[in-house]
Protein backbone atom coordinates (compact mmCIF):
# COMPACT_ATOMS: atom_id res chain seq x y z
CA UNK A 1 0.00 0.00 0.00
CA UNK A 2 1.64 3.43 -1.01
CA UNK A 3 3.01 5.25 2.28
CA UNK A 4 0.33 8.31 3.20
CA UNK A 5 1.55 11.86 2.20
CA UNK A 6 1.53 14.03 5.40
CA UNK A 7 2.46 17.85 5.52
CA UNK A 8 3.40 18.76 8.71
CA UNK A 9 2.46 22.69 9.80
CA UNK A 10 3.92 24.46 13.03
CA UNK A 11 6.38 27.14 13.86
CA UNK A 12 8.48 24.97 16.99
CA UNK A 13 10.98 23.32 14.52
CA UNK A 14 12.46 21.12 17.08
CA UNK A 15 8.20 19.58 17.27
CA UNK A 16 8.04 19.04 13.51
CA UNK A 17 11.64 17.80 12.92
CA UNK A 18 11.40 14.68 15.80
CA UNK A 19 7.70 14.29 14.89
CA UNK A 20 8.59 13.84 11.26
CA UNK A 21 11.45 11.39 12.66
CA UNK A 22 8.93 9.39 14.42
CA UNK A 23 6.02 9.48 11.79
CA UNK A 24 8.98 8.60 9.03
CA UNK A 25 9.86 5.45 11.06
CA UNK A 26 6.17 4.16 10.80
CA UNK A 27 6.32 4.87 6.97
CA UNK A 28 4.44 8.02 6.28
CA UNK A 29 5.93 10.33 3.81
CA UNK A 30 6.21 13.73 5.28
CA UNK A 31 7.04 17.07 4.78
CA UNK A 32 6.76 19.84 6.74
CA UNK A 33 6.21 23.88 7.01
CA UNK A 34 7.16 26.61 9.89
CA UNK A 35 3.63 28.96 8.73
CA UNK A 36 0.70 28.94 7.52
CA UNK A 37 2.22 30.72 4.14
CA UNK A 38 4.61 28.27 3.57
CA UNK A 39 1.62 25.23 4.01
CA UNK A 40 -0.43 27.22 1.47
CA UNK A 41 2.51 27.05 -0.47
CA UNK A 42 3.64 23.25 -0.18
CA UNK A 43 0.05 22.55 -0.64
CA UNK A 44 0.03 24.02 -4.68
CA UNK A 45 3.35 21.85 -5.32
CA UNK A 46 2.19 18.46 -3.78
CA UNK A 47 -1.08 16.47 -3.19
CA UNK A 48 -1.32 15.05 0.66
CA UNK A 49 -3.07 12.87 2.90
CA UNK A 50 -3.12 14.71 5.32
CA UNK A 51 -2.77 18.16 6.45
CA UNK A 52 -1.63 18.22 10.48
CA UNK A 53 -1.79 21.63 11.53
CA UNK A 54 -0.94 23.91 14.96
CA UNK A 55 -3.28 26.21 16.05
CA UNK A 56 -1.22 29.26 17.18
CA UNK A 57 1.53 30.73 14.77
CA UNK A 58 3.18 33.86 13.97
CA UNK A 59 0.72 35.97 11.63
CA UNK A 60 -1.30 33.40 9.90
CA UNK A 61 -2.52 31.31 12.85
CA UNK A 62 -3.73 27.46 12.36
CA UNK A 63 -7.72 28.82 11.90
CA UNK A 64 -6.46 31.33 9.11
CA UNK A 65 -4.34 28.73 7.52
CA UNK A 66 -7.30 26.50 7.68
CA UNK A 67 -9.88 28.79 6.04
CA UNK A 68 -7.03 29.33 3.09
CA UNK A 69 -6.13 26.09 2.72
CA UNK A 70 -10.10 24.25 2.15
CA UNK A 71 -11.03 27.15 0.23
CA UNK A 72 -8.13 26.33 -2.41
CA UNK A 73 -8.98 22.26 -1.75
CA UNK A 74 -11.91 21.36 -0.14
CA UNK A 75 -10.85 17.65 -0.38
CA UNK A 76 -8.25 17.94 2.06
CA UNK A 77 -7.80 16.48 5.42
CA UNK A 78 -6.77 18.78 7.95
CA UNK A 79 -6.16 18.10 11.67
CA UNK A 80 -5.74 20.34 13.91
CA UNK A 81 -3.10 20.39 16.94
CA UNK A 82 -4.09 22.91 20.07
CA UNK A 83 -2.55 23.60 22.94
CA UNK A 84 -5.72 24.40 24.76
CA UNK A 85 -8.97 22.68 23.22
CA UNK A 86 -11.95 23.77 23.64
CA UNK A 87 -15.53 23.02 22.36
CA UNK A 88 -15.88 26.10 20.87
CA UNK A 89 -12.51 26.01 19.31
CA UNK A 90 -13.47 22.67 18.23
CA UNK A 91 -16.60 23.54 16.80
CA UNK A 92 -15.13 26.54 15.04
CA UNK A 93 -12.16 24.07 13.53
CA UNK A 94 -15.05 21.52 12.02
CA UNK A 95 -17.51 24.81 10.49
CA UNK A 96 -14.50 26.07 8.68
CA UNK A 97 -14.18 22.17 7.65
CA UNK A 98 -11.45 20.71 9.68
CA UNK A 99 -11.32 16.62 9.84
CA UNK A 100 -10.73 16.82 13.46
CA UNK A 101 -8.74 18.26 16.47
CA UNK A 102 -6.32 16.84 18.80
CA UNK A 103 -4.84 18.49 22.24
CA UNK A 104 -1.51 18.74 22.42
CA UNK A 105 0.87 16.34 23.58
CA UNK A 106 -0.72 14.21 21.18
CA UNK A 107 -0.09 10.70 21.68
CA UNK A 108 1.92 9.39 18.03
CA UNK A 109 -0.74 5.90 17.91
CA UNK A 110 -3.49 8.89 18.15
CA UNK A 111 -1.89 10.76 15.62
CA UNK A 112 -1.38 7.71 12.86
CA UNK A 113 -4.89 6.64 13.42
CA UNK A 114 -6.17 10.34 12.15
CA UNK A 115 -3.98 10.26 9.70
CA UNK A 116 -4.88 7.00 8.42
CA UNK A 117 -8.76 8.30 8.71
CA UNK A 118 -7.70 11.18 6.71
CA UNK A 119 -6.29 8.72 3.97
CA UNK A 120 -9.17 6.76 3.80
CA UNK A 121 -11.71 9.72 3.71
CA UNK A 122 -9.49 11.55 0.37
CA UNK A 123 -9.64 7.67 -1.26
CA UNK A 124 -13.62 7.78 -0.78
CA UNK A 125 -14.13 11.25 -1.87
CA UNK A 126 -11.97 10.66 -5.22
CA UNK A 127 -13.80 7.41 -5.60
CA UNK A 128 -16.61 9.53 -5.57
CA UNK A 129 -15.68 12.23 -8.09
CA UNK A 130 -15.01 9.68 -10.21
CA UNK A 131 -18.17 7.90 -10.27
CA UNK A 132 -19.72 11.47 -10.82
CA UNK A 133 -17.04 12.03 -13.76
CA UNK A 134 -18.42 8.57 -15.47
CA UNK A 135 -21.86 9.31 -14.90
CA UNK A 136 -21.50 12.36 -16.42
CA UNK A 137 -19.54 11.02 -19.53
CA UNK A 138 -22.64 8.47 -20.02
CA UNK A 139 -25.34 10.93 -19.38
CA UNK A 140 -23.72 12.87 -22.70
CA UNK A 141 -23.22 9.94 -24.61
CA UNK A 142 -26.57 8.58 -23.51
CA UNK A 143 -25.89 5.37 -22.84
CA UNK B 1 -9.96 53.35 46.59
CA UNK B 2 -13.72 51.65 46.53
CA UNK B 3 -16.49 51.45 44.23
CA UNK B 4 -16.43 50.49 40.46
CA UNK B 5 -12.99 51.83 39.51
CA UNK B 6 -11.32 49.52 41.85
CA UNK B 7 -13.50 46.55 41.07
CA UNK B 8 -12.55 47.76 37.07
CA UNK B 9 -8.93 47.75 37.98
CA UNK B 10 -9.01 44.45 40.30
CA UNK B 11 -10.56 42.47 37.41
CA UNK B 12 -7.75 44.15 34.64
CA UNK B 13 -4.78 42.72 36.80
CA UNK B 14 -6.57 39.67 36.92
CA UNK B 15 -6.87 38.92 33.58
CA UNK B 16 -3.25 40.20 32.92
CA UNK B 17 -2.54 37.13 35.19
CA UNK B 18 -4.53 35.41 33.27
CA UNK B 19 -3.24 35.99 30.36
CA UNK B 20 0.23 35.28 31.08
CA UNK B 21 -0.37 32.24 33.17
CA UNK B 22 -2.24 31.24 29.64
CA UNK B 23 1.02 31.97 27.74
CA UNK B 24 3.16 29.91 30.13
CA UNK B 25 0.85 27.15 29.60
CA UNK B 26 0.97 26.96 25.99
CA UNK B 27 5.13 27.81 26.39
CA UNK B 28 5.54 24.96 28.60
CA UNK B 29 2.85 22.64 26.83
CA UNK B 30 5.42 23.22 23.71
CA UNK B 31 8.15 22.03 25.95
CA UNK B 32 6.87 18.95 27.04
CA UNK B 33 5.71 18.17 23.47
CA UNK B 34 8.91 18.08 22.19
CA UNK B 35 9.92 16.44 24.94
CA UNK B 36 7.66 13.59 24.62
CA UNK B 37 8.78 13.07 21.10
CA UNK B 38 12.09 12.63 21.67
CA UNK B 39 11.54 10.33 24.30
CA UNK B 40 9.11 8.77 21.85
CA UNK B 41 11.74 8.07 19.27
CA UNK B 42 14.46 7.12 22.15
CA UNK B 43 11.08 4.12 22.80
CA UNK B 44 11.20 3.38 19.08
CA UNK B 45 15.12 3.09 19.02
CA UNK B 46 15.27 0.66 21.74
CA UNK B 47 12.72 -1.29 20.24
CA UNK B 48 14.71 -1.71 17.03
CA UNK B 49 17.61 -2.46 19.18
CA UNK B 50 15.63 -5.42 21.01
CA UNK B 51 14.77 -6.68 17.15
CA UNK B 52 18.60 -7.27 16.88
CA UNK B 53 19.28 -3.51 15.03
CA UNK B 54 22.51 -2.51 17.06
CA UNK B 55 21.91 1.20 19.18
CA UNK B 56 23.19 4.05 17.18
CA UNK B 57 24.85 5.79 19.82
CA UNK B 58 24.98 9.04 17.59
CA UNK B 59 21.35 9.21 17.52
CA UNK B 60 21.15 8.64 21.55
CA UNK B 61 23.75 11.39 22.25
CA UNK B 62 21.34 13.77 19.85
CA UNK B 63 17.95 12.83 21.78
CA UNK B 64 19.84 13.32 25.06
CA UNK B 65 20.63 16.94 23.84
CA UNK B 66 18.13 17.88 22.66
CA UNK B 67 15.76 16.52 26.12
CA UNK B 68 18.54 18.39 27.66
CA UNK B 69 17.56 21.79 25.59
CA UNK B 70 14.02 21.35 26.23
CA UNK B 71 14.59 21.05 30.00
CA UNK B 72 16.84 24.20 30.64
CA UNK B 73 14.30 25.88 28.34
CA UNK B 74 11.42 24.66 30.56
CA UNK B 75 13.14 25.99 33.67
CA UNK B 76 13.57 29.30 32.39
CA UNK B 77 10.02 29.44 31.63
CA UNK B 78 9.02 28.60 34.83
CA UNK B 79 11.80 30.99 36.55
CA UNK B 80 10.20 33.79 35.01
CA UNK B 81 6.89 32.74 36.00
CA UNK B 82 7.94 32.26 39.41
CA UNK B 83 9.60 35.68 39.32
CA UNK B 84 6.20 37.08 37.93
CA UNK B 85 3.53 35.30 40.45
CA UNK B 86 5.87 36.45 43.46
CA UNK B 87 5.71 40.00 42.48
CA UNK B 88 2.38 39.63 44.09
CA UNK B 89 3.45 38.84 47.31
CA UNK B 90 4.15 42.51 48.36
CA UNK B 91 1.64 45.70 48.51
CA UNK B 92 5.20 47.82 47.86
CA UNK B 93 8.83 47.00 47.74
CA UNK B 94 12.00 47.96 46.73
CA UNK B 95 12.09 46.55 42.80
CA UNK B 96 14.49 46.71 40.42
CA UNK B 97 13.06 48.47 36.70
CA UNK B 98 15.87 47.04 34.51
CA UNK B 99 15.20 43.52 35.77
CA UNK B 100 11.25 44.09 35.61
CA UNK B 101 11.44 45.11 32.14
CA UNK B 102 13.16 41.98 30.96
CA UNK B 103 11.12 39.77 32.68
CA UNK B 104 8.15 41.42 31.24
CA UNK B 105 9.66 42.21 27.84
CA UNK B 106 10.45 38.19 27.68
CA UNK B 107 6.66 37.37 28.40
CA UNK B 108 5.39 39.64 25.94
CA UNK B 109 7.70 37.84 23.50
CA UNK B 110 5.07 35.10 22.40
CA UNK B 111 2.39 38.11 21.33
CA UNK B 112 4.82 40.16 20.06
CA UNK B 113 5.65 36.88 17.46
CA UNK B 114 2.47 36.12 17.10
CA UNK B 115 1.95 39.44 15.55
CA UNK B 116 4.37 39.22 12.78
CA UNK B 117 6.40 41.60 15.05
CA UNK B 118 10.04 42.42 16.73
CA UNK B 119 10.53 43.37 19.89
CA UNK B 120 13.85 45.50 20.86
CA UNK B 121 14.90 46.49 24.57
CA UNK B 122 17.62 48.73 24.96
CA UNK B 123 18.11 48.64 28.85
CA UNK B 124 20.70 49.68 31.26
CA UNK B 125 23.46 47.51 32.50
CA UNK B 126 22.90 48.79 35.99
CA UNK B 127 19.14 48.41 38.53
CA UNK B 128 16.88 51.37 38.69
CA UNK B 129 15.40 51.01 41.81
CA UNK B 130 11.63 51.93 42.71
CA UNK B 131 9.56 51.08 45.98
CA UNK B 132 6.01 50.37 44.15
CA UNK B 133 3.80 47.48 44.26
CA UNK B 134 6.07 44.70 42.10
CA UNK B 135 2.53 43.59 40.25
CA UNK B 136 1.30 46.69 38.96
CA UNK B 137 4.76 47.48 37.84
CA UNK B 138 4.79 44.87 35.86
CA UNK B 139 1.01 45.55 34.97
CA UNK B 140 2.17 48.83 33.67
CA UNK B 141 4.91 47.91 31.61
CA UNK B 142 2.64 44.76 29.59
CA UNK B 143 -0.05 47.02 29.15
CA UNK B 144 2.00 50.00 27.35
CA UNK B 145 4.05 46.82 25.23
CA UNK B 146 0.59 45.53 24.30
CA UNK B 147 -1.11 49.18 23.23
CA UNK B 148 1.96 49.64 21.14
CA UNK B 149 2.01 46.00 19.88
CA UNK B 150 -1.89 46.15 18.95
CA UNK B 151 -1.14 50.00 16.86
CA UNK B 152 1.67 47.80 14.67
CA UNK B 153 1.33 46.02 11.70
CA UNK B 154 3.16 43.00 10.98
CA UNK B 155 6.68 43.88 10.15
CA UNK B 156 7.17 46.34 12.60
CA UNK B 157 9.12 47.07 15.67
CA UNK B 158 8.31 47.79 19.42
CA UNK B 159 11.12 49.54 20.94
CA UNK B 160 11.61 50.05 24.83
CA UNK B 161 14.03 52.02 26.52
CA UNK B 162 14.68 53.02 30.24
CA UNK B 163 16.85 55.17 32.05
CA UNK B 164 17.06 56.07 35.58
CA UNK B 165 16.35 60.32 35.63
CA UNK B 166 17.15 61.78 38.75
CA UNK B 167 14.60 60.21 41.51
CA UNK B 168 13.07 57.95 39.00
CA UNK B 169 12.66 55.51 36.15
CA UNK B 170 11.61 56.55 32.59
CA UNK B 171 10.86 54.03 30.44
CA UNK B 172 9.51 54.71 26.88
CA UNK B 173 7.65 52.29 24.73
CA UNK B 174 7.36 53.18 20.95
CA UNK B 175 6.37 51.87 17.29
CA UNK B 176 6.07 52.94 13.82
CA UNK B 177 1.92 53.12 13.39
CA UNK B 178 0.21 54.10 9.64
CA UNK B 179 -3.52 54.20 10.89
CA UNK B 180 -4.81 55.92 13.59
CA UNK B 181 -7.51 53.93 15.76
CA UNK B 182 -8.94 54.69 18.92
CA UNK B 183 -6.05 54.53 21.85
CA UNK B 184 -8.09 57.09 24.34
CA UNK B 185 -9.78 54.68 25.73
CA UNK B 186 -6.58 52.01 26.23
CA UNK B 187 -4.06 55.13 27.31
CA UNK B 188 -6.67 56.29 30.20
CA UNK B 189 -6.70 52.60 31.49
CA UNK B 190 -2.94 52.78 31.27
CA UNK B 191 -2.82 55.96 32.81
CA UNK B 192 -4.84 54.74 35.76
CA UNK B 193 -2.32 51.60 36.25
CA UNK B 194 0.24 54.42 36.78
CA UNK B 195 -1.71 56.78 38.45
CA UNK B 196 -1.52 53.93 41.16
CA UNK B 197 2.12 53.91 41.07
CA UNK B 198 2.08 57.27 41.58
CA UNK B 199 3.92 57.89 38.43
CA UNK B 200 2.71 59.27 35.13
CA UNK B 201 2.19 58.61 31.09
CA UNK B 202 2.95 60.87 28.17
CA UNK B 203 2.12 59.83 24.44
CA UNK B 204 3.32 61.67 21.17
CA UNK B 205 3.13 61.35 18.17
CA UNK B 206 5.66 62.34 15.91
CA UNK B 207 6.57 61.37 12.21
CA UNK B 208 4.74 57.84 12.25
CA UNK B 209 5.89 57.12 15.21
CA UNK B 210 4.00 56.66 18.53
CA UNK B 211 5.51 57.00 21.99
CA UNK B 212 4.43 56.07 25.68
CA UNK B 213 6.53 57.41 28.08
CA UNK B 214 6.22 56.15 31.47
CA UNK B 215 7.88 57.88 34.65
CA UNK B 216 7.54 55.95 37.96
CA UNK B 217 8.93 57.83 40.87
CA UNK B 218 11.64 56.64 42.92
CA UNK B 219 9.45 56.67 46.23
Amino acid sequence: MAKEKVLLVDDELEFTQVLSERMKARGVDVDTAASGHEALEKVKGRSYDAIILDFSMPEMDGIETLRHLVEDNPDLQVILLTGYATLEKGIEAIKLGAMDFLEKPAEIQKLMEKIQQAKANKMLLVEQQMEEKIKGILETKSW
Amino acid sequence: MSGRPHLRACREELAFFGKIGADVTHEMRNVLSIVGENAGLLDDQLALAENGKPLDHEKLKQLSARITRQVARGTRIMERFSRFAHAADEEAASSDMTAITETVAAMAQRHVVLAGCRLEADLPDEAIHVTANPFSLQHAVFSAIELILDSLENGQVVTIKLAGRGAAAVMSVSGSVTGGGELSGRISRLSAVINELEGSVETSRENGVLSLTLTIPAG
